[in-house]
């Protein structure tokens, strides 16, 4: 318990840390940056006006001060730039939801068709699956990405007949933009889960299990899997997590409204409320995702405590 | 195996199942306006299309939607779509009555009364009528616009002119009622002006001075327009839906007071990041029905007949971009700012510059097919303004100036060698270096400026001049060269703000932050300052508010003495979009020379079939000729 304790502490402190770095880097940005391209047409007054309604002529100390402040009563403020005026929670809200979904539901997928694809590969080790999965392994990784989503969204949308854009209303729309967001990620989870399988396939205790006359599934399913899966079950909360953040390239084919390049148009913009709630959200995703992890990994291998300090494993 | 994909089914089952609550939203919402269209032919015999509905997708998403704020384009097209205007311009660019049926000024030309048209209704996204439109709409949007707590970008252009409305922008007075716009009665607006400012009509069509429902205003404040829920219409279309990032979908007005002229069932604006790479494909599907076709991708058009005929050039803007020489070097001394100070100074080295800049060849970057089109000889661009049926740029000396020869490497030779012998006397060092910028974040404007300095180095020699490219990234461009006077020879642009040639001079006002002609040493040869001679004739021009030939004739000399004198040179206006793909007619909307009235899809008909090139140019110059005998009439 103690460990947690502190490690929340410690994981707290880092957030504040790299929040307030990001804070007062958006402070040193040139002023011009908050009025966009109508600049030059703009007076004095005008100026000075909409810089001292930002807040952004008082000194540094006084900023920060009034951001945590707003913060701890869970206020994120206004945007900017990219949409003045709006509420901060009101433009996230919409936007992680459409990733998050896009995420999860291509997650799941990806981790029941890797896993499927991984395991089939790692029994039949040296065989025409094996080579084949590993040939789509090869072929997920080595191609880049922005060449076969187009690829996709071009050819597969007339050969099936699916429509080209997103569309809410419509759940054909779905199909194309998910396959895209798992088709490297199947390859990835496929890759891991053969190579951690084929290394628990050579240790004694499966040579046990055979020789006690145990049925080649049983080794593969409560022995084999469960012990494989443990390396990869650490990075899974993370993984799930942060999907919020979107994809950029595949949000940005198919027209889904998510949160796909969000923090670099904020930055871009120099939308500082933006930036600075983006921030916070991808840090604590970052640094709570880590520590589910441990968490998950110590519920799936009994051998591994996390309380007590070394010995463990 | 056969687990696996049993597995696969109920996940997919499972998938299927958790996305049902995402079932279509009924789209069958009855089409009243279809009823209204019965009976009458609407393709006017297969020249237009059969379904009147726009469909577009954008890349760029507007930031918000309060048009009393913002001053980017984007955000103010949807306001143009949306909201009425007391004066619109015809497909001609004249000025006729809009939500003012009629209007008069005083003798003195400082107050000018607008008599409104009854029945003009504000309407909610939904399309409930909520209020009738009237005066104090525009006294209530003058104040929040004047308020420095909204933050309005465009309330300078409304300061500029009005009386009192400086001061109370500026807190020298609290009562609004000494600001110059009353509200007489509910349809009588009345403007009191500064001084007389014989282009006040055209400044009623930028969105300072648009109406804004009053008790909607003061119930939203600062959240007025952040949707289309917070905010009511009364132009051409209701904006029924606003999805950032996704979508934006307008309706026809029922309400609206012209909806005769409104032809347009529906535009359909969807949101894709990708659309410059995508537009071409959604075009062909159907899924779009104006696309633009940008340079990279021009070749592949352009070499298939059947796709070939599908493309024109778009309209001409009114942007104009020209390079500059600075007279007030801010570069780095590696670079020999001294040594750039007195030649710039030289007008002999300035034509040599002037003349041997080849124009065209750096046009064929952005325009392969077509480079002349955007080219033009002066600083304001045609079509811009007139005055008694003649052209702005056809006026007194700028027509010279105007029929002019630009690139000409004979010429160019004679000027350098002419400047050689002048500038080596006072010291001068060859090659001069010549500092030119450019904006990584365009890749047109790179090519543009390689070319740019190929030509003139090979044409000149670099033994006498060295072009120094100074690649800078979009981050801060202009504050780091433009703005502080950091390079010799700039391309730089300006967009006018109203329909006089006033708006052009502005760049180069004393203590702009263009070229810095102030600091020029330049003399004619009564031995009289160049900038100075500028600086009288256009304040002269902008005093003479009364003949209006006198004052653009005026304009006219003090733009042409600037372009004889090499301190600008001209380049071209801008090519809106380029190259499109569009069902869209170009001649029959509103035609303006400045703003957004261009923007309102107000007299739009898509046609059957794109035009192809051919047609477009027959119908650019059909439309110039009747434009001629329309301004000569209006004249009158």
């Amino acid at each position: 318990m103690r460990y947690y304790i502190t490690r929340i502490l410690r994981s707290c402190l880092t957030l504040i840390i790299v929040v307030t770095v990001v804070f007062l880097l958006m402070r040193l940005m040139p002023i011009e940056g908050y009025f966009g391209a109508g600049f030059d047409k703009l007076d004095e007054g005008q100026k000075i006006a909409k810089l001292q309604n930002l807040g952004l002529l008082d000194p540094w100390y006084k900023q920060l001060a009034k951001f945590y402040g707003d913060l701890a009563q869970g206020d994120l403020g206004e945007s900017i730039t990219y949409r003045p005026k709006v509420a901060i929670t009101k433009i996230l809200g919409d936007k992680l939801i459409v990733s998050l979904k896009f995420g999860v539901i291509s997650l799941s997928l990806s981790l029941v068709l890797g896993l499927s694809l991984g395991v089939l590969m790692a029994r039949s080790k040296g065989k025409a699956w094996d080579r084949i999965g590993t040939a789509y392994v090869v072929a997920a990784n080595a191609i880049p990405a922005a060449i076969f989503y187009l690829l996709i969204q071009i050819y597969l949308s007339s050969f099936f007949n699916l429509p080209l854009l997103y569309d809410k209303g419509n759940l054909k729309s779905w199909i194309l933009p998910i396959l895209c967001l798992s088709l490297v990620n199947i390859a990835y989870y496929a890759m891991w889960i053969r190579r951690y399988m084929v290394d628990e396939l050579n240790k004694d205790y499966i040579r046990l299990a055979r020789a006690k006359g145990l049925r080649n599934k049983d080794i593969m399913v409560r022995h084999v899997m469960r012990n494989a899966f443990v390396p990869m079950a650490q990075y899974l909360p993370a993984s799930i997590l942060s999907t919020v953040s979107g994809s950029i390239y595949v949000e940005g084919l198919f027209s889904i409204p998510g949160s796909g390049g969000l923090l670099v148009t904020a930055i871009q913009r120099q939308d500082n409320t933006l930036v600075q709630a983006l921030v916070l959200m991808y840090s604590s995703i970052g640094i709570f995702g880590l520590m589910l992890g441990d968490v998950m990994m110590a519920l799936f291998d009994p051998r591994i405590k996390l309380s007590s300090g070394g010995g463990s494993r | 195996m056969k687990k696996v994909i049993s597995l696969l089914l109920v996940v997919t089952m499972l998938f299927t199942a958790c996305k049902s609550d995402q079932q279509p939203t009924d789209n069958s919402a009855p089409n009243n306006q279809n009823e209204f269209q019965q009976g009458q032919d609407v393709t006017e015999g297969g020249k237009y299309a059969e379904k009147q509905v726009y469909r577009y997708a954008y890349s760029e998403e507007a930031t918000t939607l309060n048009y009393l704020t913002s001053a980017t384009q984007v955000d103010q097209g949807i306001a143009a779509k949306t909201i009425s205007t007391l004066v619109e311009y015809d497909k001609y660019g004249i000025i006729k009555p809009g939500l003012a049926e009629k209007w008069e000024v005083s003798d003195d030309g400082l107050t000018w009364t607008f008599n409104l048209r009854k029945g003009a209704m504000w309407v909610d996204y939904e399309g409930n009528e909520v209020a009738e439109t009237t005066a104090r709409d525009f006294v209530s949007a003058a104040q929040y616009l004047l308020t420095p707590s909204n933050e309005s970008e465009t309330a300078n252009m409304f300061y500029s002119v009005i009386k009192n409305a400086q001061e109370y922008f500026s807190g020298e007075i609290d009562d609004f009622s000494e600001v110059g716009v009353k509200a007489i009665d509910d349809y009588t607006l009345e403007y009191t002006l500064k001084a007389p400012i014989p282009y006040f009509e055209s400044m009623l069509t930028y969105v300072c001075f648009f109406p804004a429902y009053g008790p909607m205003l003061e119930e939203m404040g600062d959240q007025f327009g952040t949707s289309n829920t917070t905010m009511y219409f009364n132009g051409g279309f209701i904006l029924t839906e606003f999805e950032p990032q996704a979508q934006k979908i307008y309706k026809k007005n029922p309400k609206y007071w012209d909806k005769e002229n409104i032809f347009l069932e529906e535009l359909n604006y969807k949101y894709n990041k990708e659309s410059v790479a995508l537009g071409g494909e959604l075009y062909k599907r159907g899924e779009v029905t104006h696309v633009n076709i940008p340079v990279s991708n021009l070749d592949e058009w352009m070499n298939n007949p059947e796709l070939k005929d599908m493309v024109r050039p778009d309209k001409l803007g009114n942007y104009s971009y020209f390079y500059v020489f600075n007279f007030k070097p801010g570069f780095s001394e590696e670079n020999e700012p001294k040594n750039w100070e007195k030649a710039v100074n030289n007008l002999n080295f300035r034509n040599s510059i002037k003349y041997a800049f080849n124009r065209v060849a750096a046009m064929m970057t952005e325009d392969p097919y077509n480079p002349e089109y955007r080219i033009i000889n002066t600083i304001t661009p045609p079509n811009f303004v007139s005055q008694n049926g003649k052209d702005f740029t056809m006026t007194s000396k700028l027509s010279d100036v105007s029929n002019g020869k630009y690139y000409d490497e004979a010429e160019a030779k004679k000027f350098k060698e002419a400047a050689i012998n002048e500038l080596k006397e006072q010291g001068v060092t060859f090659p001069v270096k010549v500092v030119m910028p450019y904006n990584t974040g365009s890749s047109y404007w790179a090519q543009e400026a390689q070319v740019v300095k190929q030509g003139l180095e090979t044409s000149l020699g670099t033994d006498y001049i060295q072009i120094v490219l100074l690649p800078h990234a979009p981050t801060g461009f202009l504050n780091g060269t433009r703005r502080a006077g950091n390079y010799g020879l700039m391309k730089v642009n300006w967009g006018p703000d109203y329909a006089d040639p006033q708006t052009f001079t502005d760049p180069f006002k004393r203590d702009g932050n263009y070229n810095f002609p102030e600091y020029t040493t330049s003399v004619d040869e009564n031995g009289k300052n160049i900038y100075e001679k500028y600086e009288t004739l256009v304040n002269e021009a902008k005093s003479e508010l009364i003949d209006l030939s006198r004052r653009y004739e005026l304009f006219a000399e003090a733009e042409a003495l600037l372009l004889e004198n090499a301190f600008v040179l001209p380049y071209n206006v801008s090519g809106s979009e380029g190259y499109v793909v569009t069902l869209e007619h170009p001649f029959e909307i509103a035609y303006a020379p400045f703003g957004i009235s261009n923007l309102t899809f107000k007299g739009q008909k898509l046609l059957a079939k794109p035009m192809n090139t051919e047609e477009f140019n027959k119908a650019q110059e059909e439309w110039k000729t009747q434009r001629a005998s329309k301004l000569m009439e209006a004249s009158k």
